[in-house]
């Protein structure tokens, strides 16, 4: 198995290229291109995350809100 | 003022028991302050140029040393006869005097050293501290660790550092937007200018890198002169920068400008719109439609990859059953050309199976008469070849036929000497001879 846990957004979108790539070779057998696509869902699922996180609208904080928010024990800016 | 000098005229209506003079018109104040000022002694004064600017009758600039500045001024054309160019950090030698412009209604006043006399006496002692300050944080390697921090692609929270008014904010939020960037966003407001920036940006950036969430920094000020730009070249400030965990984007100044906090930062930008576009490299409009793309392109490989080998096998599993199927429908055709042939026979076929054998009598016997004509002619034209070679016949022309007494046919004289007895053929009969033993052949 090929799958590894993406640890970022640029190295998850590297590695769907590169399964793209794969396939579209036609060289891929049956077993393989059913783990690749697999593989490639999840990656792709992590990426369309990762594009939704900053997506959502623009939020602007003063440094002072946010530390006071953390000190607070608000867990808000971890999300 | 002193009681020796001409006094403005009071215009009354002054602040009842006030300790001073007056109230004069200010107008005729600031000409006596004119007058005063043209009284110092013309001087030379020698200091470092800043914020040269030009207007098209007199040329602007700061004379500046560690202790004070001096605003300054000169005559455009006489200025322009001298043939230099001003440049930050330039070391002067201006003559001339203290001149103090009134103003009017319509006018602000002024205050400036009239220059009449320069001449450039080498580069400045700030810019010679600051090429000091920037070998030595080099040499300190300084400006290697904020380039080796990885820098997200997708920050889902970004540190700016900036004036709270100033137009970088604008810049930095134009920047972000243009890339579709719609995250957290922690401003980090600090004075941009004078002695006590530097450390307040340096506090700021420790702040914004203390907090886990905050991935990315943006440092930003608009345009200024070197010298409002010179708190981003302090030395705390820049070895701070440099040993954060967080990157750092830079973008102080113009283009032109080179901060030493642009040499420590992970990245240096030439304005706040292009320090937002750096801190966050990707488009996300564009890396969504290449992720739905992705994602169309992985779900039509496993759509052909299961249907595909799922239609080849069902072709492959009908194969056989097909093969079957088609030899039945040949066999059930056979069939029924056979119980058509039949029933055509066990009906009205017998008259036309009569009419068919009539005809094909006369057909044979056709063919019979005329192969025998021909067999015919060609036995006679053998028989004709074969008489010609019938030995009889040469017997009959009146040769012999020399035999042994088997019968066997002797064709030389050796042949005639061995076998002695002799049978001697002619035409009507036959002779029996001996050979005789001086006959023999000749020795």
């Amino acid at each position: 198995m090929t799958e590894a846990p993406a640890p970022t957004y640029e190295t998850a979108v590297a590695r769907v290229e590169e399964i793209i790539r794969r396939l579209d070779s036609g060289e891929a057998g049956l077993r393989e291109t059913l783990e690749l696509v697999k593989e490639g869902r999840e990656l792709v699922e992590y990426c369309a995350g990762e594009l939704e996180a900053v997506s959502r609208g623009l939020e602007e904080l003063r440094l002072e809100e946010l530390v006071a928010r953390l000190e607070g024990g608000d867990s808000g800016a971890g999300e | 003022m002193s009681a020796t000098e001409p006094q403005p005229q009071s215009a009354g209506e002054g602040i009842p028991d006030s300790r001073f003079p007056g109230p004069y018109p200010v107008g005729s104040y600031a000409a006596q302050l004119k007058r005063r000022l043209g009284e110092f002694t013309r001087v030379q004064l020698v200091g470092e140029v800043w914020g040269c600017r030009t207007s098209r009758a007199r040329v602007y600039f700061e004379l500046r040393d560690a202790n004070g500045a001096l605003p300054c001024s000169m005559w455009r054309n006489e200025f322009d006869q001298l043939g230099v160019t001003l440049v930050d950090g330039l070391r002067l030698v201006v003559g001339g005097g203290c001149d103090y412009y009134p103003g009017s209604a319509s006018s602000s006043p002024s205050f400036s050293f009239d220059v009449a006399e320069l001449r450039i006496a080498g580069e400045g002692d700030l810019l010679v501290q600051l090429e000091r300050l920037r070998r030595r944080l080099a040499a300190d390697g300084l400006f290697e660790p904020q380039k080796l921090l990885g820098r997200p692609a997708l920050p889902r929270t970004i540190g700016v550092v900036t004036g709270e008014r100033g137009k970088a904010r604008d810049d930095v939020l134009a920047g972000l937007r243009r890339r579709g960037w719609a995250g957290r966003l922690v401003w980090a407001f600090a004075p941009v200018q004078d002695r006590h920036a530097a450390p307040r940006i340096a506090a700021a950036l420790r702040e914004l890198a203390a907090i886990e969430e905050v991935e990315v920094v943006i440092v930003a000020r608009g345009g200024g002169s070197l010298a409002d730009l010179f708190a981003f070249c302090d030395e705390a400030l820049c070895r701070t920068v440099a040993l954060l965990r967080v990157p750092v984007i830079s973008s102080v100044g113009h283009h032109t400008d080179r901060t030493l906090i642009d040499d420590v930062a992970a990245v240096a930008c030439s304005t706040p719109t292009h320090a937002a576009e750096a801190a966050v490299p990707i488009d996300i409009g564009a890396a969504q439609r290449a992720t739905l793309t992705h994602a169309r392109g992985l779900q039509r490989h496993a759509s052909r990859a299961v249907l595909q080998r799922a239609r080849e096998l069902a072709q492959l599993s009908r194969a056989p059953a097909e093969h079957v199927a088609r030899h039945r429908r040949r066999l059930h055709q056979l069939l029924r050309e056979m119980r058509a042939s039949a029933r055509r026979s066990s009906v009205g076929g017998r008259e036309l199976a009569g009419v068919h054998l009539r005809v094909l009598g006369r057909s044979a016997a056709r063919a019979l008469s005329s192969d025998a004509a021909r067999r015919r002619t060609e036995l006679e034209r053998f028989a004709f070849a074969l008489a010609a070679h019938d030995p009889e016949r040469t017997l009959a022309r009146g040769y012999a036929l020399i035999q042994d007494r088997a019968g066997e046919p002797l064709t030389s004289a050796a042949a005639a000497r061995d076998a002695h007895e002799l049978s001697i053929r002619f035409r009507d009969d036959r002779v029996a001879a001996r050979v005789r033993e001086d006959d023999g052949p000749p020795v």
